[in-house]
């Protein structure tokens, strides 16, 4: 009792004091300091207040359409340069700017030895104004990579360095060349003595510009990890990523120096930075790449980020990005390349000068969600956000190799966040379970906002979800088309799913899974019944004729076979096993007697060139138990939760906006339908002066050369009347596809027998119907 | 007189004093179980009247709807089953190691040994689980050894029972330790009578052990049939959102009606079954009160 109130008040008091630090830890810190660690330059804010100050960007108007920009420089007496091809005329040139890039003049033209007869590769601009010119040029029918010097004044002098070929059993290390000869990789002109090039095989070299003369060799060939990556040149320092660090390299003694590990995991991070550029003779650095501009001091612990490359041009997925120019610490040049709506390349010069009041985020947020990543959504995102400067859009891709969610959790994911109002504002549903959320009510009515923009669609595919009072919840903007291509001993024009399944060896060395998956999209849909159940008789039939068809499985046939393509601006993606065209090589080497999938893009001379391969070969609709079967991809709906829904539609709008539909990275044909011409006529292909091909080799070395051409006409009506003529949606519903091919792989490898693997089927389908 | 009822009116008030005080002792914890269950469920039978997502009334019909889901249905008879079959068998054979253990010297070591599968994540069980019972996995792969054909056994009927050991397994142990602590309440000097008096293990187990546990019976049925819903983690990480039919549980239909935004049929259902488990407990608590 003696010390019960001591006893008391200490309680007390512990208990005001947990509670005070416990409302304390509630509160934001109000020290007005930007916890992003972002900027330089950046004004402090006091608590509460919006922070400022962000990067603007503009494009300049230089008064020429460049075709190519290969370098961007501020010089030592502070004047602009840029070198770069009239993409009229194709004239290589130099413009100078005095007035911190506001009006421009051409100076020269490059020396006719350096672009007549030749193709000017790659090109560099010294501080002092001088140009390093790598240029291929035939000689004696030999192409040879030859190195020009061109000085101030536009004087050109053929440096004598020759670029050695490979010695020994060593190969390339990025890509091989069809000559097998070695070429230029990359090309710097750091100072006005050196010039920094780096070769297919690793090597950089160290030229004196006045002598030609190798000072230093850095080896970076076959054991080094560096080799292949990209290198920089800033000062005296040669930096080389090597997949984890940025190894650096004193120019002036040719050794290697303590590594940059922050910089080389930012650029990892952030995609290999494009372009390095100093203001302080190579003391810290700028760095660009998609992901924006970054500063970094030599020996430093983080990179700062400068320019967040979502909120502007920098991070559009089909733009390159060549040079960066910096001009003082608030103002900066990026000379960048993209494809416009005639596809042909333009390059630019985009200025990012500091505003110190304007506010440092955008004031609104429109929020897309999709399972998968869709590039055509991330290019659409980057051109919708020129036009509507003031909006931020986060795009969220669910499914990703880091995070290991799989379908279900991200659903669920995305049920919470869509109740908590805390969702997304446009869904890209593809892979979602879509007639469940439009009986939800999950998604808006989007049938008004189409009328309104009024363009000239398919309309068999965009009414796909269109209910019986004529509201559109979901629409496709853009759909896939199952087809086949063989010769006329597997395949026939017309074929039913019946006649094609009696055929033998149509689908010798496939993988019985994606077998199965393909012939789900034009067999699936004619499974349901009106009550939403599964035909248990259509099922069988379909696994039954599929085994017979298949014959017996080789457990030797390749499990993998996805392609990646190169996506313009240099992206990657990967076109998955259901893709049409992974099967074009498989058909032309005989591996394959038929190619079937999923058709989104028409190449001509492809097609052409595989039908000419084989005996009276031939492309037409996939057969299957549905006929004239689509499949709709980047299905969008609008969130009935959404917060910002007049800037969601806005953003639909948009998506089926000509110029959106016109961008083709490999996500299925566009549904307005002056679009889809265009993306199928080969318009691009049509200078007969320039003549673009490529080649497939397939595993046993052998190549298949093509050369790319406008698509005949009767072809564009064949293909736009095919379209025309697709009435049946694919079943689009992942957990039944998922147990289908599950059961089905089983089936034509001979461990069950189409009667088990329905039952199987049916037993785990039915429970999901009737939820 | 007056003296009397003075004392009365203090009496009354020091009562209402103590009562008051009694109330501001559990203030704290009501108030947590009315933020976070009570208030919550009002809001869920709330729901079970309202449509999923826009709100609107629909007065029964999601109960309807929800009684004649051959997916509920489905559900509540394998839930039913499990429980049936796993909370008398678990609790027997836990009575039964419970009383061997404690007679036995080294029982203290082995009740350890029993509590070890209670200490392994669910998601170490279901990886080891799916090494196991895979259709090519190491069971099947031990049977084609010994020249007996495999089977798909998480794809057909044997699920339920692989289930079924799997809960036993996991389980046992926690019941031993309940079943051991009401052993230990029981006085020596009982049995100590009883043996003078001639009676021998099996009447000492049938006239005194078990007369003594049915105060931990009901605590360990209870606590058996709430930890018969965990089930469902393992089930889920072994076969995911769709597993075999037989192994289809109440949780497994409230996941997917989760992800399918269908919160009216969960709530009604939920209602149903909170209904439902309420009144079984209510009843047992009763059955016991009265034989106590």
């Amino acid at each position: 009792m003696k010390y019960g109130k001591w006893k008391r008040a200490l309680g007390t008091l512990l208990a005001a004091i947990l509670i005070c630090v416990s409302f304390a830890g509630c509160s934001k810190g109000g020290d007005g300091k930007d916890s992003s660690g972002d900027n330089q330059g950046k004004e402090t804010q006091p608590a509460g207040e919006q922070a400022v100050g962000r990067f603007l960007e503009e494009e300049l108007d230089t008064g020429i359409v460049f075709g190519k920009i290969y370098d961007v420089r501020k010089l030592e007496d502070g004047s602009l340069r840029i070198v770069g091809a009239d993409r009229d005329n194709g004239n290589a040139g130099v413009w100078e700017s005095s007035d911190a890039g506001k009006t421009w003049k051409n100076i020269y033209n490059l020396p006719a030895e350096v672009q007549s007869s030749s193709y000017l590769h790659l090109a560099a601009l010294s501080p002092s104004g001088q140009i390093v010119c790598a240029v291929d040029k035939y000689i004696s029918g030999e192409p040879h990579s030859v190195l020009y010097l061109v000085d101030k004044e536009g004087k050109a002098n053929e440096m004598s360095f020759e670029l050695p070929e490979m010695e020994g059993e060593g190969g390339p290390t990025v890509s091989k060349p069809m000559e097998e000869r070695n070429i230029v990789l990359d090309l710097q002109f750091p100072g006005d003595n050196w010039v920094m090039l780096e070769d297919i095989y690793g090597k950089v070299y160290q030229i004196n510009s006045s002598d030609s003369s190798v000072k230093y060799t850095y080896d970076f060939t076959v054991g080094e990890m560096a080799a292949g990556f990209p290198m920089y040149a800033v000062g005296d320092t040669l930096l080389k990523q090597d997949g984890t660090q940025v190894l650096c390299y004193d120019m002036q003694t040719g050794e290697q120096e303590s590594s940059e590990e922050v910089l080389g995991q930012n650029d990892l991070q952030n995609g290999f930075f494009s372009a390095i550029d100093t203001l302080d003779g190579g003391e810290s650095i700028y760095c660009l790449s998609k992901g924006g501009v970054y500063y970094y001091k030599f020996g430093g612990s983080v990179m700062e980020q400068l320019i967040d490359g979502s909120m502007n041009s920098l991070g559009v997925p089909s733009s390159a990005l060549t040079a960066l120019a910096m001009i003082d610490e608030r103002n900066l040049l990026v000379a960048a390349e993209s494809k416009d709506s005639s596809s042909e390349t333009r390059a630019c010069i985009l200025k990012y000068t500091y505003s110190a009041d304007t506010p440092a985020k955008l004031e609104k947020e429109l929020k897309v969600f999709s399972l998968y990543d869709n590039s055509e959504i991330r290019q659409s995102i980057s051109l919708f956000k020129k036009e509507h400067t003031d909006v931020q859009v986060n795009y969220q891709v669910a499914l990703s190799e880091d995070n290991g969610m799989n379908v279900s959790d991200v659903l669920k994911a995305l049920t919470t966040e869509i109740m908590a109002g805390n969702g997304p504002d446009l869904l890209i549903l593809d892979g979602m379970p879509v007639e469940t959320y439009i009986e939800k009510g999950v998604l808006k009515d989007l049938s008004a906002l189409l009328k309104e923009s009024g363009g000239n669609y398919f309309e068999n595919i965009l009414n796909t979800y269109q209910d019986a009072q004529g509201q559109m919840c979901a629409v496709p903007a853009r759909f896939w088309i199952p087809m086949i291509q063989a010769g006329s001993k597997y395949f026939e024009p017309g074929e039913d799913f019946n006649a094609f399944m009696e055929r033998k060896d149509t689908m010798v060395n496939m993988d019985p899974k994606m077998v199965v998956e393909k012939f789900w999209y034009t067999c699936g849909a004619a499974w349901q019944k009106e009550d939403k159940t599964l035909d248990e008789s259509k099922i069988t039939e379909f696994l039954t004729k599929l085994k017979n068809a298949y014959g017996e499985y080789d457990p030797n046939v390749e499990s993998d076979n996805s392609m990646t393509m190169t996506l313009e601006g240099g992206g990657m993606t990967e076109l998955t096993n259901k893709s049409f065209f992974v099967g074009n090589i498989k058909l032309l080497s005989g591996d394959w007697n038929t190619n079937f999938g999923l058709y989104g893009e028409l190449y001509y001379g492809i097609q052409e060139m595989v039908n000419e391969a084989l005996e009276n070969g031939n492309i037409d609709l996939m057969p299957g138990q549905a006929d004239h079967v689509f499949v709709p991809a980047m299905v969008l709906g609008i969130s009935s939760r959404s917060a910002q829904p007049e800037l969601a539609e806005a953003f639909v709008k948009y998506l089926f906006s000509q110029e959106a539909q016109q961008i083709l990275q490999y996500g299925g044909f566009p549904v307005e339908k002056e679009s889809f011409r265009s993306a199928i006529d080969g318009h691009q292909y049509g200078d007969p002066d320039r003549d673009m091909g490529g080649g497939f080799s397939d595993s046993n070395g052998r190549e298949y050369l093509y050369s790319h051409k406008p698509t005949p006409e009767e072809e564009i009506t064949r293909m736009t009347e095919l379209a025309e003529s697709l009435e049946t949606r694919a079943l689009q519903d992942d957990v039944i596809k998922e147990v289908v091919m599950e059961q089905g792989e089983k089936v034509l490898k001979g461990e069950l027998s189409p009667e088990e693997a329905t039952g199987a089927i049916i037993q785990k389908v039915n429970i999901y119907l009737v939820e | 007189m007056r003296k009397k009822f003075s004392g009365k009116r203090k009496s009354r008030k020091n009562n209402k004093h103590k009562n008051m005080r009694g109330f501001l002792w559990i203030l704290p914890s009501f108030l947590g179980v009315m933020v976070f269950y009570l208030l919550p469920y009002a809001d869920v039978v709330r729901r079970s009247f309202l449509g999923a997502v826009d709100n609107r009334f629909v007065g029964i019909d999601n109960y309807k709807t929800v009684l004649g889901n051959t997916a509920f249905q489905l559900a509540v008879k394998n839930t039913l089953l499990f429980t049936l079959l796993c909370i008398p068998v678990l609790i027997i054979v836990a009575l039964f190691c419970a009383v061997t253990l404690y007679k036995s010297k080294y029982g203290g070591i082995i009740k350890s040994a029993f509590l070890m599968p209670m200490a392994l994540p669910a998601v170490s069980v279901a990886l080891v689980w799916r090494l196991l019972f895979h259709s090519q996995g190491l069971l099947n792969h031990w049977l084609s050894n010994l020249n007996i054909a495999g089977n798909d056994w998480m794809n057909n009927g044997s699920a339920f029972w692989i289930l079924f050991v799997s809960y036993i397994w996991k389980n046992l142990g926690y019941d031993i330790v309940l079943w051991m602590a009401g052993l230990a309440g029981i006085s020596s000097n009982i049995y100590e009578a009883a043996r003078v008096d001639g009676a021998g293990e099996r009447q000492c187990f049938f006239y005194i052990t078990l007369p003594n546990l049915k105060s931990s019976l009901y605590t360990i049925t209870v606590l058996s049939f709430l930890n018969s819903f965990k089930v469902f983690r393992e089930a889920y990480l072994v076969a995911g959102d769709y597993p075999h039919e037989s192994i289809y549980m109440m949780q497994h239909l409230f996941n997917n009606w989760f992800r399918q935004f269908s919160f009216d049929k969960m709530a009604a259902a939920a209602v149903l079954e909170s209904v439902v488990l309420l009144t079984l407990i209510m009843l047992l608590q009763r059955a016991w009160d009265n034989k106590a």
